[in-house]
């Protein structure tokens, strides 16, 4: 069974905004999938349809089997929120904040306050816990909230812009602990977010979106081969062939377009052969953003 | 009522407790309308020199209404005519208050999203936070009540030598029209907790309560119209009918989209 399956999803807001056009995709347990565009693309709306707080227009959407527009209590019991509209209580401490929440999950005092000692400890928010929320900093608050999310263990887990307002090393805290659940737990990570950098070092499978239409889904490789096959050939050399078809970016830095690693080897002989010293070589494939770049220009370049 | 609902009542009740502000109206209000304002009358019941035009309109009342003194009588209206009618403030004022908190004060600090991302049903949630802001308003009303009666009753013993115990419309007050005016406060302050964006905008739709409420006081001042049990029983069955229905309308009203809006 899929973990998230959308199929066909639309909503329209009642002022005529249509927020999620048409998208269809699946996710198999224990993914971390980015889902990933820039703001008001349509990532939160996707977020809170997954969650039944809004009905589709048209299309549907199941989590693990369960339809959130008809029991959104079943798929909230199963699924850990986080959202930058989705806050805590301000008069009570970051420890009270997860034991009320553990409870809403039919979790008793005792079990919760365990588990939210372990999840603050994780987090390294220890020092904290009894410290009223209205007294944490934006990062300490982040933090608080993916505990929150985590409190019940989910089976799936939407985060929306989870990394906002954290230092590196909070960052790289919540990469480990978000990997850790999806690996070790199975847990199915939902991941919105437009920091295309962060999302490629922590996802496994991307979903790129824009005003609405999913432009392209798949894994890394998978969005190279569909839209920037191919990868570029740096060298540091004193001097190219002309006819080598490289580009210079600086003094003694030449790049050019290849299709693949096997083409390096009779390149570098060609530049040796003619003289040229080379002094270092690497070949780089496209990354998350530049494919996002090029699958957007794409759009805009096509007619209406 | 499960475990997750008797939680999200807890912390209801805590949220407000907690907030000094809110906290404020519903501990001063209630000491105002059931211990000053009492004690007022009676003082000057005592005390005043026996006004011929009072006297007179005392005559007026039925036989079955008037005591042995005149300041017997005054009390007696006082505590059973008066009073039930300035009390009737205190569970609309603690049932607005905390249901704008409990509702629109969830909207307005981005707490009800979360909320609402819980395993509760929308029904559970607006049952446990209904229950919580009337539960508020019952112990706020009963509580004044019996201070109201302490006091009243040392007082009249006091200055009068005579003990001043309430009447039976104090049953139909406590018992019927105080939690069906409390619902009907909470159902208010739910059904424009969609548009209001704040707690202080939410609480005036209680305003509407209030001025039937400043009528009757006018009405027993007056004379006009007497809280007699019949008028008070008729008056307590039509705001319980009224509470039900819009209860019910309310909970129709109560979706995500329009509590997120």
């Amino acid at each position: 069974m899929h973990a998230i399956t959308l199929d066909n999803l639309c909503k329209t807001y009642p002022g005529g905004k249509q927020a999620v056009k048409e998208v269809s995709l699946s996710l198999s347990p224990g993914e971390v999938f980015g889902f990933l565009g820039p703001n008001g693309a349509g990532k939160t709306t996707a977020v809170k349809l997954l969650n039944g707080i809004l009905s589709p227009t048209a299309g549907s959407c199941l989590v693990y089997g369960i339809d959130p527009a008809r029991e959104p209590e079943k798929v909230h019991a199963i699924s850990g929120v986080m959202t930058e509209h989705a806050q805590m209580y301000d008069h009570l401490t970051g420890m009270q904040n997860l034991i009320f929440y553990a409870s809403l999950f039919g979790i008793r005092k005792e079990e919760g306050a365990a588990r939210a000692a372990s999840l603050l400890s994780s987090l390294e928010l220890t020092d904290a816990k009894d410290q009223k929320l209205a007294a944490y900093s934006t990062g300490m608050r982040q933090r608080l909230s993916l505990a929150r999310a985590f409190i019940h263990h989910p089976k799936v887990l939407f985060l929306d812009e989870p990394t906002s307002g954290l230092d590196p090393e909070s960052i790289m805290n919540v990469n480990r602990l978000i990997q850790g659940l999806a690996k070790k737990d199975g847990v199915t990570v939902f991941l919105c977010t437009h920091q295309l950098r962060y999302a490629q070092e922590i996802c496994t499978r991307y979903g790129l979106i824009e005003d609405g239409r999913l432009l392209a889904s798949g894994t890394l490789k998978e969005l190279r081969e569909q839209i920037l096959p191919g990868m570029t050939l740096r060298v540091r050399a004193d001097s190219v062939p002309a006819e080598s078809a490289f580009r210079q970016t600086g003094e003694r830095q030449y790049e050019r377009d290849i299709r693949s690693e096997d083409e390096i080897p009779a390149i570098i002989r060609r530049i040796v052969e003619a003289g040229g010293n080379i002094y270092a070589a690497g070949s780089e494939q496209p990354s998350l953003e530049q494919i996002y770049f090029a699958l957007t220009a794409k759009g805009k370049e096509a007619p209406q | 009522m499960n475990y997750a609902m008797l939680a999200l009542i807890k912390k209801d009740f805590g949220g407000i407790t907690s907030n000094r502000r809110l906290m404020l109206p519903v501990v001063l209000v209630p000491l105002i309308l059931t211990v000053l304002l009492p004690s007022v009358f009676l003082l000057a019941i005592r005390f005043a020199p026996e006004d011929p035009d009072i006297l007179k309109m005392l005559e007026l009342l039925p036989a079955k209404m008037r005591s042995d003194s005149v300041t017997q009588t005054a009390a007696g209206m006082i505590l059973n005519y008066i009073m039930p009618a300035f009390f009737l403030m205190i569970p609309i004022m603690t049932s607005s208050i905390m249901a704008a908190g409990s509702f629109v004060g969830e909207k307005e600090k981005h707490t009800l999203e979360t909320l609402l991302c819980c395993p509760l049903t929308l029904r559970q949630i607006f049952c446990a936070k209904v229950f919580a802001s009337f539960l508020l308003s019952m112990f706020a009303s009963l509580l004044s009540f019996l201070v109201m009666i302490l006091v009243l009753g040392l007082e009249s013993f006091f200055l009068m030598g005579t003990l001043l115990l309430p009447g039976a419309n104090w049953i139909l007050v406590i018992l019927l029209i105080s939690p069906a005016i409390s619902l009907i406060a909470i159902t208010l302050i739910v059904k424009g907790s969609a548009k209001a964006q704040s707690v202080e905008e939410s609480q005036q739709s209680a305003v509407f309560l209030i001025l039937p409420v400043i009528l009757l006081v006018a009405g027993q001042f007056s004379g006009l119209m007497l809280l007699r049990f019949p008028i008070l029983l008729i008056v307590g069955i039509l705001c319980a009918l009224l509470a039900w229905v819009l209860l019910k309308k309310a909970m129709k009203r109560f979706t995500y989209e329009l509590l997120l809006k």
